[in-house]
């Protein structure tokens, strides 16, 4: 293959491969806002808590990071649903933007009490297999990469499953479309919104856990993760997995290929021009309306 | 508060403040005053669209990086003093405004605060691979101020801070005189007639694109003013310090923990978050803890406390918003006028 | 006793103790302790503690005012304004960045506070006439200088490529690199810089490896230097060899992850086999306390102390007369002979010697110059295993 071809390709797959990730945090945020209507800005902090989770469960019991993942789904989705508990369920007539500035606070609160914990220094996790790789017709595939992509692949399919065979998970989708009629069927909704809230932060810290092998830690970490979020969930459609799903992996892609042909410090600024464009041309997003 | 009492408290205060540096030498009171002007300058302009208009933009970093670019690069390229090099920022940020009011106000609610934060998003990575213009990354530093003059005479040379005061002080006053005429003009009227229904305000015939523009632009002109000050008055500039999300994070807190679309509320905000951060980070607080001799420095708790206290101040920023918007929604000033009713009311 | 009687003691005791302090000359130390600079900072930090200890023992007191800059350069900025007008110091060591260091000449010579800034590499410093500004540590031209000049020693490279991080140091090295590059007669085939803070560089580390240059040569942080490394092995690049100027590539944490950064060549103002009175001692005591080797960054912060609190101390703390003995004094510590000077356009420059490390093993280990080193290079690049 000609190199120009290589290193195309090189960057789609690496870009498809980190676009998992991304849509494992597209997803969640999606689902609070499918359920809640709420704009979660704290959300790339609770990505961040993941990442710390699975940090010290590797530094201290030797816990590999993609096995830790067990054990954050559970602690991660009850934190998610206390949040909601405590603090956005007293907001939920609420101004929007009221809303939104209270997710602020909390992510505020949280990115700065890990700094206060842990300092500011940057940890980085290494595990065996952190830069190993395949290499396939000149292309070399990232093995934590490919495996975090298994792992989210797994877990989005079980997330489809569970919302459209389970009750919950029709209940979620239920209120998602109508809240109040839902309500009128005798669906509790309050629940549903901290069982949301539980999914949404166990999504979030899993991506961390997954990421935690190739990239850095610090608390500050969580705030570019949540930019990328809303650009994802916006793409998607508010509310939509296949949506959050798909655009993440465009997000990926889109990043790492405008990394080689323009250049990486412009890449960022690709994506949010076509964050802008899908918000003024189609604000509902590529899958259309709150479909989960 | 009687009509009478409060002009009093407020003549007294401005006396106190245009006095200040004759009683005070410390060049740190006079950091933190400075520090605490300008914030209020920053969140009274952004009450103009967000309190008022209702429009939260958490983009306006954009206008105050602008305004501190452009004067620091005419500065130290051209050579243009920083009195006239503002201007230049505050017409390229009027136009700023515009075209991110024609982009963004198609949005509602928070669609709109997701767009302000992609257009300052860009515009700041713009300023960081836009080496030739801006430095990129590396920043544009410069110490050094031209001395200002009058008709020949020396006024001042800007080494002390007490010009960089008694500036942001004016400005400051200015700022919160024009947020006051415009809310009792007729611009404030429609703005506040947006913010409560726009579709009803359209209705009536006010024009919701032309109002929600007018507000933004006005609050990035005073924005751009006070990037403007910051740049010169810190000497240094890079699109981390004045163009980030932190920013105009800090920018909208300051005015929700005051009260939003009120007059007084982002300045008695930065009232109360100013100081305390300011004490916070230059372990003024810590020191006086161990000044008290309770803690010793030296002990595991003191040398914890002198590391990490001065990382505190974000969280308790976080702290602050959370509890004024679970329990304080109108922001201190709201919730002291409700106060103060209650009270009134158990008098009468 | 009686209690007023203890009380009368106690108050004399303090009226002495604070006597005895106020005879203790203040020096300010401003550091990156936290942040993402931290860990090259920590070594600064350590390297002063051991200068402290050894002056206590020659009799040497003075107070250190200790602030964070976090590595950003505002912060930086407030730290040196509070370290000359509140704490009133009579000189300050100090920062690490390279960023910081710029930031603060220009407030040292604002305030007229002698300042000696141990390594931060920016050649523009020193090159601003700056009568207040003194620097032990090498320019960054320096730093591109002699890791180039040992490839060149060791064979006939005819291309390069470059990635650099977008800060002062990155940029100032690349810089220097290419001049350097340019009198080899060694081609740049590939220049970029990237943004600090993006964990993704198999993109722009694809394209280079398309460009099959003989030379990689690369300005990072430590976060960014172990990442770089890790995505060059996971695109396979394979250049004849690595080259890395300092800061993150000197660290033992990047040393450490052996996988990736074995056979690493990083240019380094300082190493424990360097031949300089107490450098291997310095190494050993470093190694023993803090349980890992120093970097260079440590080695400069000991010597800029020593320096620095010496000086004070014989000046009686006034700021002028400091400046003036700092101007006109010889050293000749761990970190060689020191002489603040004027040639070519700079001002209080010490014309240091640089050497260049690789890690084999795990451990840095110096190789070059031959003079100065304590193990042969491993070139070229072996490969990935």
């Amino acid at each position: 293959m000609p190199s120009g071809m290589t290193v195309f390709f090189q960057a789609v797959l690496s870009g498809v491969l980190i676009g998992g990730i991304y849509a494992l945090i597209g997803i969640g945020m999606s689902i609070i806002f499918g359920v809640m209507r709420i704009i979660n800005f704290a959300h790339g902090d609770i990505l961040m808590l993941g990442m710390y989770l699975s940090y010290y469960l590797f530094a201290l019991a030797g816990i590999d990071p993609f096995v830790s993942v067990l054990i954050i789904i559970p602690i991660m989705f009850a934190f998610g649903a206390l949040l909601q508990k405590v603090f956005i369920n007293r907001m939920l007539d609420a101004l929007p933007q009221n809303q939104l500035l209270l997710t602020i606070g909390l992510g505020l609160i949280m990115s700065n009490a890990m700094m206060l914990a842990f300092t500011s220094d940057y940890k980085i996790l290494t595990t065996s297999y952190s830069s190993a790789s395949v290499t396939l017709a000149g292309i070399s595939i990232s093995e934590p990469l490919a495996i975090s992509f298994l792992i989210t692949a797994g877990i989005t399919a079980l997330l489809y499953w569970f919302l459209t065979r389970t009750d919950t998970g029709q209940a979620i989708r239920a209120t998602a479309q109508d809240a109040q009629a839902a309500q009128l069927m005798g669906i509790n909704v309050k629940r549903m919104g901290m069982i949301a809230f539980g999914i949404g932060g166990a999504l979030a810290a899993t991506a961390g856990a997954l990421i935690s092998p190739t990239y850095y830690i610090y608390p500050q970490v969580g705030s570019a993760f949540t930019l990328k979020a809303f650009v994802i969930t916006v793409m998607g459609g508010m509310g939509s997995v296949v949506g959050a799903t798909i655009g993440g992996i465009i997000i990926g892609g889109t990043e790492s290929v405008s990394s080689v042909c323009i250049s990486s410090g412009w890449k960022d600024v690709v994506v949010f021009a076509v964050f802008l464009l899908v918000l003024l041309f189609k604000p509902a997003g590529l899958m259309g309306k709150s479909r989960m | 508060m009687g009509s009478r009492l409060s002009n009093i408290i407020l003549l007294l205060t401005l006396a106190a403040l245009f006095f200040f540096p004759r009683f005070v030498a410390s060049p740190y009171a006079f950091h933190i005053m400075i520090l605490l002007f300008l914030s209020t300058i920053v969140g009274t302009s952004w009450n103009i669209i967000g309190g008022y208009t209702g429009q939260y933009s958490i983009g306006h970093a954009a206008y105050f990086g602008t305004g501190a670019y452009v004067t620091m690069v005419l500065m130290k390229d051209k050579q243009i003093p920083p009195w006239l090099g503002v201007w230049a920022g505050v017409a390229l940020v009027i136009i700023i405004a515009l075209v991110i009011g024609s982009i963004c106000f198609r949005l509602r609610g928070p669609y709109f605060v997701l767009a302000s934060i992609a257009v300052a998003e860009i515009m700041r990575l713009s300023a960081m691979n836009l080496k030739e213009l801006t430095n990129g990354a590396e920043g544009i530093l410069a110490t050094e101020l031209p001395a200002f003059r009058i008709g020949g005479r020396v006024i001042t040379d800007f080494v002390s801070k007490t010009p960089f005061y008694y500036i942001s002080l004016v400005l400051a006053i200015v700022t919160i005189v024009v947020a006051f005429l415009v809310l009792h003009s007729k611009l404030g009227y429609c703005f506040q007639a947006i913010r409560e229904d726009q579709d009803a305000a359209h209705a009536l015939g006010i024009n919701p694109t032309f109002y929600k523009n007018a507000a933004l632009v006005i609050s990035a002109i005073f924005t751009g003013i006070a990037g403007g000050f910051y740049a010169i008055y810190v000497g240094f500039v890079d699109p981390a310090t004045v163009m980030s999300l932190d920013i105009s994070v800090q920018i909208v807190l300051v005015c929700i923990i005051g009260g939003i679309g009120t007059i007084y509320g982002p300045l008695i905000g930065s009232i109360l978050i100013v100081p305390i951060t300011e004490a916070l980070r230059s372990n003024l607080i810590a020191e006086a803890i161990f000044k008290t001799g309770m803690v010793s420095q030296e002990s595991h708790f003191g040398s914890f406390l002198k590391e990490n206290l001065a990382h505190a101040h974000a969280l308790i920023y976080g702290i602050l918003v959370v509890l004024v918007i679970l329990f304080m929604p109108e922001g201190v000033v709201g919730f002291q006028r409700k106060l103060w009713s209650k009270w009134n009311k158990g008098l009468g | 006793m009686t209690k007023r009687t203890m009380a009368l003691v106690a108050a004399l005791c303090l009226v002495f103790i604070d006597i005895a302090r106020a005879d203790n000359v203040k020096i300010g130390f401003i550091n990156s302790m936290t942040g993402s600079e931290a860990p090259v900072g920590e070594n600064l930090t350590n390297g002063v503690t051991l200068a402290l200890e050894d002056l206590a023992k020659a009799g040497i007191k003075v107070d250190l005012v200790k602030e964070d800059d976090t590595g950003k350069p505002q912060v930086s900025m407030s730290a040196m304004e509070k370290l000359a007008t509140r704490d009133k110091v009579a000189g300050v060591v100090g920062p690490y960045t390279a960023a910081c260091g710029n930031a603060i000449a220009r407030v040292a010579e604002k305030y007229k506070v002698p300042l000696v800034v141990p390594v931060a590499a920016k050649d523009e410093i020193t090159q601003q006439g700056l009568k207040w500004v003194f620097r032990p540590g090498a320019i960054s031209y320096d730093y591109a200088e002699i890791v180039i000049e040992m490839a060149t020693a060791l064979d006939k490279p005819k291309t390069m490529a470059i990635i650099n991080e977008n800060t002062d140091f990155g940029i100032s090295v690349a810089r220097g690199a290419k001049a350097v590059a340019a009198k080899k007669g060694i081609q740049i085939v590939f220049e970029e810089a990237y943004y600090k803070g993006s964990p993704d560089y198999r993109a722009t580390l694809s394209k280079i490896k398309a460009t099959n240059p003989d030379l990689v040569f690369m300005v990072s942080y430590v976060a960014d230097a172990i990442l770089l490394m890790r995505q060059s092995r996971e695109v396979g690049l394979r250049p004849k060899a690595f080259l890395g100027a300092g800061a993150g590539f000197s660290v033992a944490q990047f040393a450490q992850e052996q996988a990736i950064s074995n056979y690493v060549f990083s240019s380094t103002q300082w190493t424990q086999d360097a031949k300089w009175p107490g450098a291997k001692d310095f190494g050993k005591r470093y190694e023993a306390k803090f349980g890992k080797q120093p970097t260079y960054h440590a080695a400069a912060a000991y010597e800029a102390m020593m320096i620095m609190a010496e000086t004070a101390v014989k000046a009686g703390g006034d700021r002028e007369k400091l400046r003036e003995a700092l101007r006109a004094g010889k050293w000749n510590g761990i970190w060689g002979e020191v002489k603040f000077a004027d040639y070519d356009n700079f001002t209080n420059q010490n014309k240091h010697q640089m050497l260049v490390e690789q890690i084999q093993n795990g451990r840095h280990e110096t190789v070059y110059p031959p003079q100065q080193a304590a193990k042969k290079p491993i070139y070229p690049f072996p490969g990935w295993k």
